[in-house]
């Protein structure tokens, strides 16, 4: 018997094809609107990797070439050269011979440090909210909207403490000027305070996973807090640890309008190199421009697809029975 | 030597009072066991004992040394957890040195003895995988030989089978006991199981809203209850309960409901003529076929080896009788039943004590 009383097998065969037709058309049309969408997220991408490989008499070449007519790959021996009046590739019109290497150097050191030391001051922040309720039932809403607090806010106003009142203080007090200016302790300073939130509110959410009984038992064999936290919390919620380093240090890596307010001209990271490819005479240099951010953007890739690998494995040790 | 004594415990949380003063002395070698319903203070008092939780007032000895202030480590005690609290990154073998690795035991004498728990617990093919690649029952041991490895003077469990299957569940009772045969340790034991409380223990505690109801051998408990709570909490069936008063009759007492006049015998003092009372009967003390009050049958749920009746007679609530298997009566029929008067439980009708 079919389905529909009175249908004959062959309609029913029938309309089970055109059911199969119409699911078709649903999947062809969804993959058509997800594929348009890449697109329009991808292009501008391309077209700084395609850009990056160009002559400079293609960089805003009109009508556009959309792939690079004469590939070149000037503008990465210009960013990577050591010796830039040497290599010949030293921009033209200024004295300011620009490669990316210091500026990487910086990047690099700023953000793993950063990074690690919020890493662990949040877990064990985290850790102490989770379990000794520090700070109270809202603290952990209240540490979040520390970042609602737009960055331009307080751009300027820690500009006057970095450059100004910590030197004048720590001289009056101590007697040795200390500088948070243009140093890349400075800046390593203001990202641990920055990202600190984001740390904790993910350490949070791994902690709160591994049941209060495992500690418990722990204790019952004689292990104090710290051996307990080190053999057993630590080790459970390390893949949580390895996911919220790389988060940090992705947005440190990218950040921008700190850097930018809180140095110069000593310490440089790469957003802030990317910003000084111009000048008054001969423009921008999209080139060069395009080819540093390629580079920036090659360990963002890879970092997010390592995240992504962790993140299946942070949330999967639900081993403890319920 | 591991005498456990609990003198007016309370504990506290907030406004809330979980354990409301609780006296207990745990004997040495002694299989006590802590039942009663879910809130009843029972895992916080053992809490209390284990050091996880600290009382807010009163005094816990353990073998003679007063241990308020004592880490949960320092008291010489293993504790098995209702989820049984295996660290899932470890392997079993690490899992059962966990505690000899603390106090740091050498490394010989720590593989000897996390051998020597897995082969007493049945569990050394085990040792090198992780929790979650083991059964329930195989959870089971290895929690346990993580407790035994230690050599611990009281054994602290809180619910350590209600994970199990039924029939895991029943195995792992005798398995338990034997042990506690053959460790002849103190087992301080909590469930809310009266099955697993009767069966396994040398004495239980019955607690209900954070006081002692009643502390006695499991026979004890279930032939003398001494509150209506403790008769209604043990037993399957649940006893039968008619609410009614004592009246002086013929020289003797007797309880007398709506529908139903019985003699009480001469176990009770005279002078509580008069008094409401609520008068338990188990299933067994529930006689059909020989009294002369009239029943007419509800359901009947045949155990195999006998089967309950459950019947009407004009009171609140239906009464259950348990009768032999082969008795032929089906929903519907009318019965005759009447009590036997050794199996009468009075009690109070306002504090619930027992009277006889």
């Amino acid at each position: 018997m079919s389905a529909v009383a009175g249908m004959t097998r062959a309609e029913a065969e029938r309309a089970g094809a055109r059911n199969v037709r119409r699911r078709r058309w649903r999947v062809v049309l969804r993959h058509a609107a997800l594929i348009a969408w890449v697109a329009v997220i991808m292009f501008p991408i391309y077209w700084m990797i395609a850009t990056s490989f160009k002559e400079k008499h293609e960089w805003v070449a009109w009508p556009p070439h959309w792939i690079p007519h004469d590939p070149t790959i000037k503008n990465y021996s210009q960013i990577f050269a050591f010796d830039v009046q040497e290599s010949g590739v030293a921009r033209e019109a200024t004295e300011q011979p620009f490669n990316v290497w210091g500026p990487l150097v910086d990047s690099l050191l700023i953000c793993t440090l950063s990074a690690l030391v919020a890493l662990l001051l949040g877990t064990f922040l985290a850790y102490s909210i989770s379990r000794f309720n520090v700070g109270g039932r809202h603290f952990r809403h209240a540490i979040l909207m520390i970042r609602m607090v737009p960055p331009i806010v307080i751009a300027i106003p820690l500009l006057m403490y970095y450059a100004i009142m910590i030197p004048l203080a720590t001289e009056t007090v101590l007697g040795t000027r200390i500088l948070l200016f243009d140093t890349r302790l400075g800046v390593s300073a203001i990202y641990i305070a920055t990202t600190l939130p984001f740390v904790i509110w993910m350490m949070l959410t791994f902690i709160e996973e591994v049941p209060y009984t495992l500690e418990h038992a722990a204790r019952m064999m004689g292990a104090g807090r710290m051996y307990t936290l080190r053999r057993v919390v630590l080790p459970l919620v390390a893949s949580g640890m390895v996911v919220t380093f790389l988060f940090v240090f992705i947005l440190n890596w990218a950040e921008f309008l700190l850097a930018l307010t809180l140095t110069h001209p000593d310490v440089v990271t790469l957003p802030v190199l990317l910003n000084k490819f111009q000048s008054a005479s001969e423009g921008r240099l999209f080139g060069p421009q395009a080819a540093i951010g390629t580079l920036i953007t090659i360990p963002v890739v890879i970092l997010g697809v390592l995240i992504q690998k962790h993140l299946i494995k942070g949330f999967s040790f639900g081993t403890i029975r319920k | 030597m591991a005498q456990i004594v609990l003198k007016e415990v309370v504990k506290r949380f907030g406004p809330h009072v979980a354990v409301k003063g609780v006296n207990l002395q745990v004997r040495d070698g002694e299989f006590l066991i802590m039942v009663g319903p879910s809130g009843c203070g029972k895992t916080t008092t053992l809490n209390m004992i284990s050091g996880l939780e600290r009382p807010t007032s009163g005094e816990i000895v353990i073998g003679g040394q007063m241990v308020n202030d004592l880490e949960p480590g320092e008291r010489g005690l293993g504790m098995v957890f209702q989820d049984l609290a295996l660290f899932p990154h470890l392997t079993v073998y690490e899992n059962i040195a966990f505690g000899l690795r603390v106090k740091k035991v050498p490394e010989a004498e720590l593989d000897r003895r996390v051998r020597a728990a897995a082969e007493a617990m049945h569990i050394a093919p085990l040792l090198a995988k992780r929790p979650a690649q083991c059964s329930g029952g195989e959870s089971q041991r290895v929690a346990l030989a993580r407790t035994i490895v230690t050599n611990p003077s009281v054994f602290l469990m809180d619910e350590p089978l209600s994970s199990l299957d039924a029939k895991l569940r029943v195995d792992m009772r005798t398995e338990l006991k034997r042990l506690h045969e053959r460790l002849k340790s103190t087992f301080v034991y909590v469930t809310h199981d009266q099955a697993e409380a009767m069966t396994m223990a040398d004495r239980i505690v019955v607690m209900s809203r954070g006081v002692v109801e009643q502390i006695g051998g499991p026979l004890d408990i279930y032939r003398k209850p001494a509150t209506q709570f403790v008769a209604g909490f043990f037993g399957t069936p649940t006893m039968n309960f008619l609410s009614g008063e004592i009246e002086a009759r013929d020289g003797g007492l007797a309880f007398a409901s709506q529908s139903l006049r019985e003699p009480l015998g001469d176990a009770l003092p005279a002078d509580l003529a008069g008094r409401r009372i609520v008068l338990g009967v188990r299933s067994e003390h529930v006689e059909v076929g020989r009294g002369k009050t009239p029943g007419r049958v509800q359901l009947i749920e045949p155990l195999g080896n006998e089967s309950l009746v459950f019947f009407e007679f004009g009171g609140d609530a239906p009464l259950v009788a348990k009768v032999d298997a082969e008795t032929r009566l089906r929903p519907g029929d009318n019965l005759t039943f009447g009590f036997n008067p050794a199996g009468y439980h009075v009690f109070d009708a306002q504090s619930g004590a027992r009277l006889n």
